[in-house]
């Protein structure tokens, strides 16, 4: 089968299972994954080697569109009605989330190196997921920007504590003499290296838009520049999320009509991302979910219980709405390639135990990724976002 | 460089390079040539190596896509009233390319064999080209009717001149006895089973079509219904080319609202095109350029001169507008990937003077991509096509 067969039937296939889905009011995302197992190796083995070979660059590209989507809810305006929210909820849900894997896999006796690593992995969430759900039942309000916002910079906060953690693992583990500051600085100068990059491009954005007229040259520029964004991140092994967040957050702050370049990028996102969670589903390794023994379902209920309750004391303290206190909690469910990114890691870092870290985040992201999208949708419904219903 | 990156570059230099063409008058196009050439291997060799792996499926989207824009003026209304001149300017400027050419060639003591390849390569012309400077122009009226039609039909005519010619041309040099009847079943087979795999698609697009509501689902779907084409025309050896136009043409006359899948394509479609020309420039071997020689000069002007005789007087015979029947040839003169496709096929058949036909016909391409679309571009302001 050639790559173009290979698309088209991706395309069809998970065109018509989201419409199945709809009926039995599943979101979309689910039924692309579940096609995607399928279709995948370990079930009818119906993926072209040729197209899982292209599902690297077309993650980085669906993660970079991403990333400059939820870059957009940085604007100086809403940031002053929630941003004081967000950022206590959403650190709070990381520590809550670490706090309560740690001890969880401590009192199961796992090593506390290994406990560490899990707790650090358990603060990700995955945006792409989340973002799909809002667009795709057109949720709007308070609740939805606390929830996007909380999912950016979630993202920051993760990185720090898994690379702060990473090193005390190693340190405990290797009985190697780093010094923590190293460490801290090396994750600052990855976050900090992003920020810069973002601006940059955001600035280089801002001068060469005013030539921009037309909506061909619109899309082409917009496109252009995310994907310099996203290949100069890669190429300097920055975060491409923060990146491309941080260049969203630019044009979002320093252009007037900005809102014309997130339009131009969601006329055409959709197919990118349907084939992007198609061939994630491809490649969730099935037959993990049976070695998921205690390691793996410990992690997945103390996680959830950590972000909940991480969640309902970041809302008290910043004094949001009951809504936002009861269900964003649970809306920070999915977790999918950021999460096994740092379980990759681990796995290259620690030769003993690290391929049971990976094979349980691994598995559990499989969980995660199905189920996730449900409780998305449940929490949003919950807090009236959804008005279409 | 990774290929993100190098997309990401390719699309700005793209565009910037085009507004700064625009400021000389010079179609878009023609600007992502040359700055695929700048960039490509024979000047600074600035591209990165994952891209031009990368560079088989950019072209075969790009031309499906290309294809499917094209089959919308097949529809029953545009047939009406250009129809007629659409078969009569196709088939003659078709074969007067080919006559012309041969004939030259003939003269300039080139053997038969030679020139009879030649000939029929010369009636391909390059969709690609023509559309790209149609679209950015929004030209329109009946002159860019006929220019489609005729356009899209020269491909199907293309293929049959070419299997024919290419089996005589074959019989002269190795003195075999092929049979003609087999040789011309051959390229009426690859030519129906095109009809047959855009007709069946197209009947798919158009029923099944009925379930798509939104816009987001009516994208996805329609490039998934061209996708499928493309993949079962490259998996079957049929045109891809033809099966997407036909595709697009049998949707255009069963469906009432055919426009939308037509209109959904037009707002993405355009960094598809300028990767594919910026790639096809990268691609283009300007050192070719001085082996072009006197079989090159002979067959990049006679060309030119068969495609306006056979245009001329397929418009008089079906009594088109003068204007068609003195610049629609102008509008015929790009050629590119259709014609070095031809001479690939006409490489391998004949070991010994494959090399210096598919060389000549590389050479001649890098000419008439660069000053193709400014013809195009002329004819088109000529008989007044452009509303600014």
């Amino acid at each position: 089968m050639n790559v173009l067969l290979g698309l088209s039937l991706i395309f069809l296939l998970g065109l018509f299972a989201s419409k199945l889905a709809e009926k039995i009011k599943t979101p979309a995302i689910t039924a692309y994954i579940v096609i995607g197992i399928l279709i995948g190796p370990y079930a009818l083995h119906f993926v072209p080697k040729s197209v899982l070979n292209v599902s690297g660059f077309i993650s980085n590209l669906a993660l970079s569109f991403i990333a400059f989507s939820i870059g957009q809810n940085f604007s100086r305006q809403v940031f002053r009605q929630i941003g004081r929210q967000v950022l206590w909820i959403s650190a709070l849900a990381a520590f809550g989330a670490w706090l309560f894997v740690v001890l969880g896999l401590k009192i199961i006796g796992m090593p506390t190196y290994v406990a560490l690593i899990f707790g650090a992995i358990a603060t990700a969430t995955a945006p792409a997921a989340l973002i799909m759900i809002v667009r795709q039942y057109k949720a709007r309000g308070k609740f939805t920007e606390i929830l996007m916002g909380v999912v950016a910079i979630d993202d920051a906060w993760g990185l720090i504590v898994f690379s702060v953690c990473l090193a005390f693992a190693r340190k405990i583990h290797f009985n190697h003499v780093l010094s923590i500051s190293q460490v801290i600085k090396a994750s600052l100068l990855e976050i900090g290296g992003s920020f810069l990059l973002g601006i940059f491009t955001g600035m280089i954005f801002k001068v060469l838009s005013r030539h921009i007229r037309n909506p061909r040259d619109l899309l082409i520029f917009t496109m252009g520049l995310i994907l310099l964004t996203a290949g100069l991140a890669l190429h300097f092994h920055l975060s491409v999320l923060l990146a491309c967040m941080v260049l969203a957050g630019v044009i979002v702050n320093f252009h007037k009509e900005s809102f014309r370049f997130f339009e131009v990028m969601q006329s055409i996102d959709w197919p990118i991302y349907l084939l992007f969670f198609v061939l994630a589903g491809a490649n969730l390794e099935i037959e993990l979910l049976a070695k998921v023994s205690g390691i793996g379902a410990m992690y997945l209920i103390m996680r959830i219980a950590g972000k909940i309750i991480g969640t309902y004391f970041g809302a008290m303290i910043a004094g949001a709405d009951n809504d936002v206190k009861n269900y964003l909690g649970v809306a920070q469910m999915p977790q999918a390639g950021v999460a096994l990114g740092m379980a990759l890691i681990a796995k290259s870092t620690f030769p003993e135990l690290g391929s049971t870290i990976f094979t349980a985040v691994a598995a559990t992201t499989i969980i995660y990724e199905i189920i996730g999208p449900y409780f998305v949708k449940y929490a949003l419904q919950k807090a009236g976002q959804i008005q279409g219903e | 460089m990774n290929t993100i990156l190098g997309i990401g570059f390719i699309l700005i230099v793209g565009l910037f390079s085009a507004k700064a063409a625009e400021k000389i008058k010079t179609p878009a196009i023609t600007a992502y040539l040359v700055i695929g050439i700048v960039i490509g291997p024979c000047v600074l060799n600035f591209m990165p190596d994952n891209i031009i792996n990368i560079s088989g499926i950019i072209s075969n989207v790009a031309l499906s896509l290309i294809a499917f824009s094209i089959g919308q003026n097949f529809s029953k209304r545009t047939f009406q009233q250009v129809g007629k001149q659409v078969l009569w300017i196709s088939i003659l400027e078709a074969l007067g390319a080919w006559f012309v050419t041969v004939t030259a060639l003939l003269c300039f003591n080139v053997p038969g064999y030679m020139a009879l390849v030649f000939g029929a390569i010369a009636a391909a012309s390059a969709p690609a080209a023509i559309i790209m400077v149609v679209r950015q122009y929004k030209a329109r009226g009946k002159f860019v009717d006929t220019l489609m039609g005729v356009v899209a039909l020269d491909d199907a005519w293309g293929l049959i001149i070419f299997s024919i010619s290419l089996a005589v041309s074959k019989a002269m040099y190795l003195h075999l006895s092929t049979s003609m009847v087999s040789v011309v079943l051959k390229a009426l087979l690859e030519i129906c089973g095109s009809f047959l795999l855009g007709g069946i698609a197209g009947i798919l697009l158009s029923y099944i079509g009925r379930l798509i509501k939104n816009k987001t689902e009516l994208l996805i779907y329609t490039l998934g219904i061209i996708f499928i084409t493309t993949g079962l025309a490259l998996h079957f050896h049929v045109s891809v080319l033809l099966s997407c136009m036909f595709l697009a043409a049998v949707v255009v006359n069963l469906n009432n609202e055919s426009f939308k899948y037509f209109d959904v394509l037009g707002d993405v479609d355009w960094p598809i095109y300028l990767i594919f020309f910026v790639l096809a420039g990268a691609s283009l071997e300007i050192a070719l350029l001085a082996k072009i020689g006197f079989i090159g000069i002979v067959y990049l002007v006679f060309r030119v001169i068969g495609k306006f005789a056979g245009t001329y007087f397929g418009a008089k015979i079906s009594n088109a507008d003068s204007d068609v029947s003195k610049y629609l040839s102008l509008g015929l003169m790009p050629q590119a990937g259709v014609a070095l496709g031809m001479a690939l096929i006409a490489k391998d058949q004949f070991p010994e003077v494959g090399g210096l036909i598919f060389t000549t016909v590389a050479a001649t391409t890098v000419v008439y991509e660069i000053i193709g679309p400014f013809f195009v571009k002329v004819a088109l302001q000529k008989t007044n096509q452009i509303h600014a």
